[in-house]
């Protein structure tokens, strides 16, 4: 399975580079910003699988706003919130804009590393899917193509066979002339 | 709970993990997958065939003990021949409104097949409003699934008319499935739905962001209307229309029903009306009375 390629956000320099040190450990690409306009910056010219935010963070954008932007940028990208105890209900705002999960501090690392191979296997599963899908789409292109020309075909042959017999069964003509119209379409 | 059958250990840890709605309805004591024999197969294809016209082929077992296996569990069932009467017998036709929403196919996408909403776009539309400058102008998607083409119809529509006056247009999208109509009229749909088909503009423009989830809008919604309908069943008083889809459903039916199907689908079309039919579909030995007609890269029918 391909790696995940993931964002760290935090304003707190222990923090990012404890989980740079832990997530590159559990074979993740990992980045980080210290501000959550660094972030946007990094969003906008990079696809992160997963982006792991400080809710709470200075500087005019806070793990919401990263959230958002993430969002808008790339719908497929994964946003996992870090909250600080007992701000709960900051979090149920952020999954209610689509973030994927939150983690309280101190970060359980086992808890994290769950968390991202359960998106990694949903992430697995979308790329067979998709897979399946171009391969459904190839295949209905190529037939229907077939189709649709024989479709075609085979109506234009029923028209050529309905002049065929109108010509045929003309009692105004000698047979030799209706056999002769006939052929000559 | 009172009731505890013999050899059911684990019954008193099945009542703490279960919802309270299944802990007073006791699963049977063995757990393991219900499997479906032959002449279950035979009895559920041909109920499945009589409620919906969908073929089941004796070789796709799996497909019914994947589909049906969880409302079994549900009715508490032990075997696919008590389910099969639980269901016939069930007056309030609940299970088998669950056994139609299992078992139809809602494959769908935004703009599915770019083509047939092009030719929709470039030649349909602008013939049918010249031709119909002063009479209302009548659409149907019949087996709709979760709304997708309706909506996709519905968008080029405003793209092509501007705000859409809805006194002299009526789109309709039909499906089986209950369920199906229930998203579509509602028009909320997940990321994985959103992400298939849909430009990021009309994205943007046509529907507003409800967390994970994405909604049509109203000015889009109100142009539409859905209904349950079965395509087995009698098309009196729906009455004629100027364009029909019919895409990508009879594909499940025998030969017999899609002859039929197409018939009744005849008789409910304008006399210079349009059907499109599933791009991989064809007519041809199902019903005469359409001519197949080409357009760039697509192909339509209209009636002899």
């Amino acid at each position: 399975m391909q790696a995940l390629k993931i964002l760290v956000v935090d304003d707190d320099p222990v923090t990012r580079s404890l989980l740079m040190k832990r997530l590159s450990k559990a074979e993740c690409v990992v980045e980080t910003a210290e501000s959550g306009v660094e972030a946007i910056r990094m969003i906008s010219n990079t696809y992160f699988d997963v982006i792991l935010t400080d809710l709470m963070m200075p500087g005019g954008v806070d793990g919401i706003g990263v959230l958002e932007t993430a969002k808008e940028n790339n719908i497929k990208t994964e946003v996992i919130l870090i909250t600080a105890h007992g701000s709960i209900d900051n979090a149920i705002v952020a999954m209610k804009k689509g973030a994927n999960d939150y983690l309280q501090k101190p970060i359980n690392f086992d808890e994290l590393i769950l968390r991202l191979s359960k998106i990694q296997n949903l992430k697995h599963l979308m790329k067979n899917a998709s897979d399946l899908r171009v391969a459904m789409e190839t295949t209905e292109q190529v037939s229907s193509e077939t189709i649709q020309h024989l479709e075609m075909t085979v109506a234009e042959l029923q028209e050529r066979m309905l002049t065929i017999r109108k010509t045929l069964e003309r009692r105004d003509l000698p047979p030799g002339e209706r056999i002769r119209m006939a052929l000559a379409g | 709970m009172s009731i505890s059958r013999p050899g059911h250990q684990d019954n008193k840890k099945d009542a703490t993990l279960s919802t309270s709605r299944i802990a007073v309805k006791p699963f049977p004591a063995i757990r393991k997958r219900i499997t479906i024999n032959s002449t279950e197969i035979q009895l559920f294809a041909r109920y499945i065939n009589d409620l919906t016209g969908i073929h089941i082929e004796p070789s796709k077992a799996y497909l019914l003990e994947t589909r049906l296996g969880k409302i079994l569990e549900h009715e508490s069932c032990d075997s696919f021949t008590t389910f099969y009467y639980k269901a016939k017998a069930d007056t309030s036709k609940i299970i088998e409104k669950q056994i139609i929403d299992a078992i139809t196919t809602n494959e769908t996408l935004f703009f599915r097949d770019a083509s047939p909403f092009e030719l929709l776009k470039h030649k349909i539309l602008p013939e049918v409003f010249d031709k119909r400058s002063n009479k209302s102008v009548r659409i149907w998607s019949a087996a709709c699934s979760t709304g997708q083409e309706v909506y996709s119809i519905a968008i080029i529509l405003r793209e092509l008319l501007g705000p859409v006056n809805g006194t002299n247009l009526k789109l309709v999208g039909t499906d089986i499935s209950d369920a199906a109509i229930k998203q579509a009229s509602y028009g909320m749909y997940n990321k994985f739905e959103i992400e298939r088909g849909l430009p990021r503009e009309r994205l943007q423009r046509y529907f507003e962001s409800h967390g994970e989830n994405w909604k049509i809008k109203d000015e889009i919604r109100f142009m539409t209307s859905f209904n349950r309908f079965n395509l087995m069943g009698s098309f009196a008083g729906m009455g004629k229309y100027d364009i029909i889809f019919c895409r990508n459903v009879a594909i499940y039916f025998t030969l017999d029903d899609r002859i039929k199907v197409f018939n009744k689908i005849a008789d409910c079309l304008e006399p210079d009306g349009y059907l499109i039919i599933g791009s991989t579909e064809s007519l041809t030995g199902v019903c005469p009375r359409f001519v197949p007609k080409r357009h760039l890269k697509s192909i339509f029918y209209q009636l002899r």
